[in-house]
């Protein structure tokens, strides 16, 4: 009978002084989840693994933890899966990350739960409801918009890799903007501005660095990153003059002007003069390692048949309030590239978002 | 063997802040046999930053960049992970989306361009292992880098989204690891391998998280006894190499690790000058690598 290693985080507070790993060797099952595992672990070598669950079938969000290093369901995933992607014999599992762990695999909630109450994560209706008593009513492209966000269960995968949070507990963190998406983009909501004014405090929405951890993790088809991308062009929308919205005219006009972006500038058109001065002895720096392009100073090159590029914006502009562009489907979904041999063979069924 | 032919998206990166990406590119593809033909009409991939203000528009941009690479019939070759991200979400959407699709399609028609969704997008880490071939590298290789400890460093976008990439598992990816290897040299495994460099919250939250993390993961290589850092990304280089006096700063330890491009690597086994290939444009000091290949 085939065998492996399960190694899991050991740590209770109240007599261990640092935490520690206790391995478990256990048969290889087939259609075994890692949360079937630690209950097997519990149940014939050590009842004092302690763990949260409920469903154990990826509905209730309570059974997250970083399983080889990446946060995900201990109920969806499987041992052999998980063997095969790792090429290993041994399945480390450890509480989720990011978080205060309280005992063995489970983590301190109440950190999440504050983050939470700060976008208000309830509908605040703008209007009372039809006075025909039926339901309040929503355009279809609408409520797709706010669909998938609305299937977060809370679980918390996201927030365990994200790396924004890693660098600053201070981030609201993935679930959380999301969560804040999912009212503010909701037609029947009435407080976003309200909502708008805590993700942006000390604009913590553009703390998110683009690592796509969050929706490469999160279980669901929530897709945090996607949401919080949607988040800041709202913000734009509504007025909101960020250092990433001036960021996005920066680039907007100098793909107009000249196609590329002209980095050498950048300094002085994002902060400004004195933004300038900051950045001087780094820009002294660049010049003498020759990493600057003198050329750009004076407006550099201009990409070939910029034309295009200006008739393009002309339309597109006029065009886009009439596009309603769909969300896409990303569950199960593995890029395919056309050309067939270009795949590498050691994707495991288990990547991505299942 | 097929021919290996691209249309060469350059991206702003290696004609701006990092020239050294685009000559060591340019030679190494050329010893190793890859034809590039650049798209000089192509824009901005928009990093992002536009995306997050105008989605059509920079999606229509995209496609224009898309259907100059389809014009010449060829795959698009990249050498920036955000390009390649950006550039197949824009693929990725109007392919799964007929009436976005044909919205764009109404606008590029007035600038006399189509997008057809007939060239893949593809990056040049990926290229010298499917195209190319690591037997074909292994071959070449004049200058084995067996005395290095290399820390691959993949940045966010060549793994991750899924759904947009694809291209390996991004739990556990081993791409960099075969090039590594393929050129003799020791790959050193480290916590921030799979981590991001920061370089997409600068002007936002530079030290709120920016330089936190840049920190951390040249900690992390150093920990490991990396001689230096390789990723195939000039985002992640310009933040990992320009910035970590930066970063150093701010968490009061010298670092000092060096940060190679990709091409740069390949191009020392495969028998190029240092010099020829720009590792004196970086900013942390390459000299012990300099000193140790001479
Ligand atoms: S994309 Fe942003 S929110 Fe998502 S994990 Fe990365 S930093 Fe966090
Ligand atoms: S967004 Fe996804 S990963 Fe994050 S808490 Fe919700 S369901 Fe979990
Ligand atoms: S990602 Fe950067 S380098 Fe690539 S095209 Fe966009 S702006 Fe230029
Ligand atoms: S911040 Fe760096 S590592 Fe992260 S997505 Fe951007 S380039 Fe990649
Ligand atoms: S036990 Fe409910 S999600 Fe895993």
């Amino acid at each position: 009978m085939e065998i492996f290693k399960l190694k899991v985080y050991r740590y209770d507070p109240t007599k261990d002084s640092e935490p520690y790993y206790r391995t478990y060797e256990l048969p290889v099952e087939k259609g075994m989840t890692v949360l079937a595992a630690l209950f097997k672990a519990k149940e014939e070598q050590d009842p004092t693994i302690s763990f949260r669950y409920n469903c154990r079938a990826a509905i209730c969000g309570s059974c997250a933890m970083r399983i080889n290093g990446h946060a995900t369901l201990a109920c969806k995933v499987q041992i052999t899966h998980l063997l095969e992607k790792y090429d290993t014999d041994t399945i480390t599992v450890d509480p989720i990350g990011n978080v205060k762990p309280l005992k063995d695999l489970i983590y301190d909630m109440d950190w999440l739960v504050d983050k939470l109450k700060r976008v208000k994560p309830w509908f605040i209706p703008k209007e009372p409801p039809p006075a025909d008593g039926t339901e309040y009513r929503q355009d279809p492209y609408d409520h797709h918009r706010i669909d998938f966000a609305s299937d977060c269960i809370l679980c918390a995968s996201c927030m365990s890799d994200c790396n924004a949070l890693k660098a600053n507990k201070d981030f609201l963190g993935p679930m959380v903007h999301s969560k804040a998406y999912r009212f503010i983009a909701d037609t029947r909501d009435g407080e976003k501005q309200e909502r708008f004014e805590a993700i942006l405090e000390d604009l913590n929405l553009e703390w998110c660095v683009r690592c796509v951890e969050c929706t490469t993790r999160c279980p669901k088809e929530v897709q945090p990153y996607e949401n919080i991308i949607r988040l800041r062009i709202m913000a734009a929308e509504a007025g909101y003059k960020t250092p990433g919205e001036i960021h996005a005219e920066i680039f907007e006009q100098d793909i107009y002007n000249r196609g590329l972006l002209n980095e050498m500038l950048l300094p002085m058109r994002q902060e400004g003069i004195l933004g300038a001065i900051k950045r001087a002895p780094f820009g002294i720096k660049m010049m003498l390692k020759g990493k600057v392009n003198y050329a750009d100073f004076f407006g550099g090159h201009k990409i070939k048949r910029l034309e295009e590029v200006q008739k393009i914006y002309e339309v597109a502009k006029q065009k886009e309030k009439e596009v309603k562009i769909k969300l896409p489907q990303i569950m199960g979904v593995i890029y395919e590239d056309k050309r067939k041999t270009r795949k590498r063979p050691n994707y495991a069924e288990t990547g991505g978002n299942e | 063997m097929a021919e290996l032919k691209y249309a060469f998206y350059t991206g702003c990166s290696a004609k701006g802040v990092a020239p050294e990406l685009y000559n060591s590119t340019k030679l190494v593809a050329d010893k190793l046999g890859m034809e590039l033909i650049e798209l000089e009409a192509a824009t901005c991939c928009g990093a992002g930053a536009v995306q997050e203000k105008d989605e059509f528009l920079a999606l229509t941009i995209n496609a224009r960049n898309l259907a100059l690479a389809e014009e010449l019939g060829l795959d698009l070759l990249t050498i920036c992970n955000t390009c390649t991200l950006m550039l197949r979400e824009t693929k990725f959407k109007l392919d799964n989306d007929p009436e976005l699709k044909e919205a764009v399609n109404e606008v590029l028609k007035e600038a006399g361009l189509e997008y057809k969704g007939t060239s893949e997008v593809t990056h040049f880490l990926w290229e010298v292992i499917d195209g190319v071939g690591l037997d074909r590298l292994k071959e070449m290789v004049v200058r084995p880098l067996k005395e290095f400890n290399i820390a691959p460093f993949y940045g966010c976008h060549i793994i991750r989204p899924p759904y947009l990439i694809g291209y390996e598992d991004p739990d556990n990816p081993k791409s960099i690891e075969m090039i590594i290897e393929a050129v003799g040299g020791n790959p050193v495994d480290h916590t921030a391998r799979l981590a991001c460099c920061g370089f997409h919250s600068f002007w936002s939250a530079e030290d709120k998280v920016t330089l936190r993390l840049t920190a951390m993961d040249a900690e992390s290589a150093k920990e490991e006894k990396a001689d230096f850092m390789v990723t195939p990304c000039p985002l992640c280089h310009t933040q990992l190499d320009a910035m970590q006096e930066e970063a150093e700063e701010r968490i009061g330890v010298k670092l000092g690790i060096p940060v190679l491009h990709l091409p740069q690597m390949i191009g020392l086994a495969i028998g190029f000058k240092p010099k020829e290939l720009g590792l004196e444009k970086h900013v942390i000091s390459t000299e012990e690598i300099i000193r140790k290949v001479a």
